[in-house]
């Protein structure tokens, strides 16, 4: 994500989603761009956007549940982590990342992932 | 060792070494309660008392109408080492790892403390009577899974003991299960002693861990059937979400006696559970059919589908079984595999290093034979 205009990429990729003010923070919206449908979320104050298209079997990977999720500390200990960035796919619940589209439990899948940036209060996707 | 790759292996004669991963002895307590320290010494030997024909048995009867235990077929005794060399003779090992029969009932012997000392006086008596590394004579030190830091003690007390190849859980038991923490202390022990833990059910302890379904099935038939990979994917299960292989990464586990097909649907079955649920294994780092092939070795007995190679083969190379497959006889027990017959069906789809592999070389790297 990006929210300074500098270096001013190519205006020709990108693509005018909604202005900023319609996506709360932990919401998301899905448009289509290009004949891709591509999520937008808004997590934690930042703006990722990812493939609608779930490399598993196809389903809306990222229409679904926004949450957090168990990891271990040092000790082994189990922590809440990642809150408001893990989706999971309504179809078989595997989770993805969104900072970066990685399933959580294997490197095998992943959802595309878009720049975003914020330019005078509109959200725009690089493609 | 030279390479072996060139030479083609026709029989067991062919064989560099065959390593009987599971070769039986049949104790009887009246063969341990000697070698008990005390207290259970006083308490159990000082008296001979009136048993009323059976109260005596410390190790509980599961009562099964088998056709070995009522007189139906026989079967080998095996108490000494004369006993030993007559099975020997017939599957033509080079080197055993020597197991109990009773004594896969110790995790259910009703009394905390005294399967802890059931578990030192079988090891005494192993280590006095059964193990001669020399004559390659190897055995698995017990332990008793209700008393876990008592089973760490004896897994240390033995660890330097020549003759002791691996540690032996009586699985088929375990309350709780065997990815519980009350564990950790008996897992490390073993990895610090860089022995392996063999994990071996016997069909009728699943009368404790699943009561109900045990009642269910009132014929021998089916709780043997089911029960030994039943219970092991219950705990395989167990081990994995708490990421036992994860918090253990040198310590070894041999699954044993439940036959082969269930293990590689185990994997992808639960490879895919896994890839839906990864919140709830935050240990592993990989996926749980990686820890089983990089931690976890499976012995031979008893193959099923011998009448039919294909399956066998394929079955075996479903996860990677040459690599993690070790020979096992299970002799004396009624469904014993007699050395050759899985040879003759793995000669069409093996190497023939694979084929030592499986027979021996694998089983030489997993257990601590010096």
């Amino acid at each position: 994500m990006s929210e300074s205009p500098q270096p001013d990429p190519d205006r020709a990729n990108l693509h005018h989603v909604t202005a900023a003010d319609d996506i709360a923070d932990g919401e998301r919206i899905i448009v289509e761009v290009s004949g891709r449908e591509i999520a937008v979320f808004h997590s934690n104050g930042e703006y990722y956007a990812l493939s609608n298209y779930c490399t598993h079997q196809g389903g809306p990977a990222c229409e679904g549940l926004l949450g957090g999720t168990l990891d271990v500390d040092d000790d082994d200990e189990l922590v809440w982590a990642c809150e408001d960035e893990i989706v999971a796919c309504p179809w078989h619940g595997w989770e993805f990342d969104i900072t970066d589209g990685t399933h959580t439990a294997s490197d095998e899948y992943r959802l595309p992932t878009y720049d975003v940036h914020v330019r005078d209060g509109d959200v725009y996707v690089e493609l | 060792m030279g390479s072996t790759t060139e030479q083609r292996i026709r029989s067991i004669d062919d064989l560099d070494v065959i390593v009987d991963t599971d070769f039986h002895l049949t104790e009887r307590q009246e063969d341990i309660f000697p070698y008990l320290e005390s207290p259970f010494d006083e308490l159990l030997n000082s008296q001979q008392g009136d048993d009323y024909g059976y109260l005596g048995r410390v190790y509980p009867a599961h009562g099964m109408v088998y056709s070995v235990t009522i007189g139906k077929a026989d079967s080998e005794t095996v108490r000494t080492k004369e006993d030993i060399q007559k099975g020997r003779d017939l599957v033509e090992w080079d080197k055993a790892i020597i197991t109990p029969t009773q004594n896969l009932y110790l995790g259910a012997v009703h009394h905390d403390d005294l399967a802890a000392a059931l578990a030192t006086a079988y090891n005494n008596w192993l280590l006095d009577k059964v193990v001669d590394p020399d004559d390659g004579l190897y055995g698995a030190a017990i332990v008793a899974p209700q008393k876990p830091q008592k089973a760490a003690e004896e897994v240390e007390r033995r660890a330097d003991e020549d003759g002791i190849a691996a540690v032996m859980i009586p699985s088929g038991s375990v309350d709780p299960l065997l990815g519980h923490e009350s564990y950790y202390p008996l897992y490390d022990a073993c990895e610090r002693a860089g022995l392996p833990i063999k994990m071996h059910n016997a069909a009728g302890t699943m009368m404790t861990r699943f009561p109900s379904t045990w009642q269910a099935m009132d014929r021998a038939l089916p709780v043997h059937a089911t029960s030994h990979n039943m219970m092991h994917q219950t705990n395989l299960a167990d081990m994995l979400t708490r990421g036992v292989p994860e918090r253990f990464p040198d310590l070894t586990f041999v699954i044993q006696e439940s036959g082969l097909g269930w293990y590689p649907y185990f994997m992808r079955r639960f490879d895919h559970d896994y890839m839906g649920a990864k919140w709830d294994a935050p240990m592993l780092d990989k996926r749980p059919s990686e820890y089983l092939k990089d931690q976890f070795y499976v012995t031979s007995q008893p193959v099923e589908g011998l009448d039919d190679p294909q399956y066998l083969n394929e079955t075996i190379r479903h996860f990677e079984g040459e690599d993690s497959l070790m020979f096992s006889s299970d002799y004396p027990h009624f469904d014993f595999d007699n050395t050759g017959e899985l040879l003759k069906i793995l000669r069409s789809e093996f190497t023939s290093d694979e084929i030592q592999n499986i027979y021996g070389k694998t089983a030489e790297r997993v257990y601590a034979f010096d």
